[in-house]
């Protein structure tokens, strides 16, 4: 194993062991108490989405919360239509105020669970594949990709907003029932479902990793650095963008699908500038190098808001953007990137301390603490 | 047949001959140095051979193959590498990365999504070796000397694989050590890949050249060993002025 390879497991091993038992120990094993954290954990999630598109590849996505809004919608509509059994036709409520007679074609589908939970990763993906491909065929990039995203989010959630008969419009959908998977109902409120959560966020940090250290994530940091360059060496770069930012899109639709099991309702809030930009400051607040990291930034702003808000209310929105812009003044690699210094300079006191020939080994790169370093682990990526 | 045939190679910038009617041959596995004073249009060769420049007229054949007028990727597919005289390194991968990502023999997506980077390959392992990198393998580009930079752009040219190589003043801005290194480099390759540099110092011309082609105003002046050129007086008068 590479040491590479090496950092990445211990870095995924140290986030499992703080996500699956820290975490829950810490709140006496409380579903009612976890539920909060679950909550934390989908952001970490959209969060994570958005690094691999934005640390990887430097694609900034300012409409990050649209597949995440999307993934969210489609959970809710199966919820919905399980909880509207009894209604006349089969119909949720709100489309009976609005008039509407029978049940659109277009949620008919998600009747199906299966459809839906594949629906609620493919339709985000999709929509980001043709997105993506007019973006980078196009040659596209930089600050242009930014507000390209950004317009995509307004119109979206103008959509939702706008289309009440099908969509619950400014409410959004609720009055969901609980899920329902292989005949056993699972309450939001337990500790089972917080690790289901847990474990959905472990493995699409697993898969992530995957794709960050496959070839084809070695592409995307060559064109993050120097898009013609690489294309001189054969690489069709667009291929690669619309693959990153198609995957990001899907994991951004998976951490909405959860998130509208934690909350039990879906809103077009989800959908808000406001909230796509959160999602951006989570990244760089926890470094959007590495994958981790930007879901740790999402948990540990989270957590501040949740503590916070109570106390500066209106101002919270305030804090957030101060925070931002502190981040980006005195630590533009984020908490990643100060715990990797830190670590560093450990590293070398240590070394001073025990003599200059102690074992060099292998050689390292600057800025990662060679193989001890669980958090240093994902710095291939800068 | 010689692998690289160069034949009437003009190119003409606004009524300025920059390369006149060249004719050069250069054989599989040889190293050609070119010469010339300043302007004398080598730079501009090698922009013809690998496709940075189109020609005005003639014919460049590489392999039996014309490639005068293809594009520059389409070049490299078929073998031509050329480093420039700034390195174009990715500065914020390590060594081993810039390695792989040079190594694009499969450019496709599918190809490499599936494709872990776990040991080096052997040919990796080789080529680290031959440009002197195999204990700077992790190390970030940005952090290479200015020499090992080079280098690694050469080991990036092998990488890829390609069979010839075109190379501008490699030695600009070394120290002697590292001129003495890059010789011994290049004195591996000899043999194995087919060379065209274009260089000023003599002592690295002296060491590493088996043939030299003097360049004057875009087309060829004297060609022979070093001991013809050297002794050559209208090169002399080349480089002296007229
Ligand atoms: N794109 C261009 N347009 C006009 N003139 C050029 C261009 N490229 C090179 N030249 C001219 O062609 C001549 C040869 O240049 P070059 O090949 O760089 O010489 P050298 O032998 O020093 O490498 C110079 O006089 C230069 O000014
Ligand atoms: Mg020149």
């Amino acid at each position: 194993m590479t040491s590479t390879l090496r950092n990445d497991f211990l870095s995924i091993a140290a986030f499992a062991a703080l996500i699956v038992l820290a975490v829950p120990l810490f709140f006496g094993f409380d579903g009612y108490e976890l539920n909060t954290f679950a909550r934390y954990l989908c952001l970490g999630m959209v969060a994570m989405a958005l690094a691999l598109s934005w640390g990887t590849a430097g694609i900034l996505n300012l409409g990050q919360a649209a597949p995440f809004g999307l993934g969210a919608y489609i959970m809710a509509m199966h919820l919905k239509l399980m909880n509207s059994t009894s209604m006349p036709g089969g119909m949720p409520d709100f489309m009976g105020w609005m008039n509407i007679e029978t049940l659109p074609w277009f949620w008919q589908p998600f009747h199906s669970l299966g459809f839906t939970l594949l629906a609620g990763l493919l339709f985000p993906a999709a929509m980001a594949f043709a997105i993506g491909a007019f973006i980078f065929k196009g040659r596209v990039s930089g600050v242009f990709v930014a507000i390209i995203t950004l317009a995509v989010l307004v119109a979206i959630q103008l959509l939702f907003v706008e289309e009440q008969g099908y969509t619950g419009g400014q409410n959004g959908l609720t009055g969901l029932a609980l899920l329902t998977i292989f005949g056993v109902t699972i309450d939001n409120y337990s500790l089972n479902f917080y690790y289901l959560v847990a474990a959905s966020l472990l493995i699409v940090t697993v898969l992530a990793t995957m794709l960050s250290r496959s070839k084809a994530g070695l592409v995307l940091r060559a064109v993050r650095e120097d898009p013609n360059r690489a294309r001189f060496l054969g690489y069709d770069v667009s291929n690669y963008e619309i693959l990153v930012f198609s995957v990001s899109a899907a994991i951004a639709g998976f951490a909405g699908m959860l998130y509208t099991l934690v909350l039990q309702f879906a809103s077009p809030t989800y959908m808000s500038v406001s909230f796509s930009l959160s999602i951006v400051i989570w990244c760089a607040v926890g470094g959007r190098e590495s994958l981790i990291g930007a879901a740790i930034g999402a948990i540990v702003v989270n957590m501040l808001e949740g503590r916070l808000s109570d106390v500066f209310v209106e101002a919270w929105l305030m804090v957030l953007g101060v925070l931002f812009i502190a981040i980006v003044l005195f630590l533009p690699r984020g908490l990643y990137g100060l715990a990797v210094s830190v670590l560093d300079a450990m590293r070398s006191q240590d070394k001073a301390r025990h003599g200059t020939t102690a074992k060099t080994g292998e050689p390292t790169r600057p800025g990662e603490s060679a193989s001890t370093s669980p958090t240093a682990s994902l710095s291939a990526g800068e | 047949m010689a692998q690289l045939e160069i034949r009437d190679l003009t190119v003409d910038f606004g009524g300025f001959r920059a390369v006149d009617g060249l004719n050069l041959n250069v054989e599989k596995g040889e190293l050609l140095c070119l010469l010339g004073p300043n302007g004398a249009g080598k730079s501009t060769t090698l922009d013809l051979i690998c496709g940075k420049t189109q020609p005005t007229s003639g014919k460049v054949v590489f392999d039996g193959a014309t490639i005068t007028n293809l594009p520059e990727f389409k070049r490299a597919r078929h073998g031509v590498g050329r480093k420039f005289q700034i390195p174009s390194v990715f500065k914020r991968l390590t060594v081993r990365e810039n390695l792989e990502l040079a190594r694009s023999q499969r450019p496709g997506v599918w190809a490499n999504i599936t494709r872990i980077l776990a040991k080096p390959s052997e040919a990796l392992e080789k080529i680290m070796e031959t440009v002197g990198l195999t204990d700077q393998r992790h190390v970030l580009a940005e952090n290479l000397s200015h020499g090992q930079t080079q280098w690694l752009e050469i080991a990036m040219l092998l990488s890829q694989d390609c069979k010839l190589l075109l190379m501008d003043e490699p030695t600009a801005g070394m120290t002697a050590s590292e001129t003495q290194r890059t010789a011994a480099i290049l004195e591996k390759l000899h043999g194995e890949r087919t060379i065209v540099v274009v260089e000023h110092d003599m002592q690295f011309v002296r060491k590493v050249a088996r043939r030299i082609t003097v360049l004057h105003q875009g087309s060829v002046l004297a060609e022979g060993s070093i001991k013809d050129i050297e002794s050559n007086p209208e090169v002399r008068s080349a480089y002296l002025g007229h």
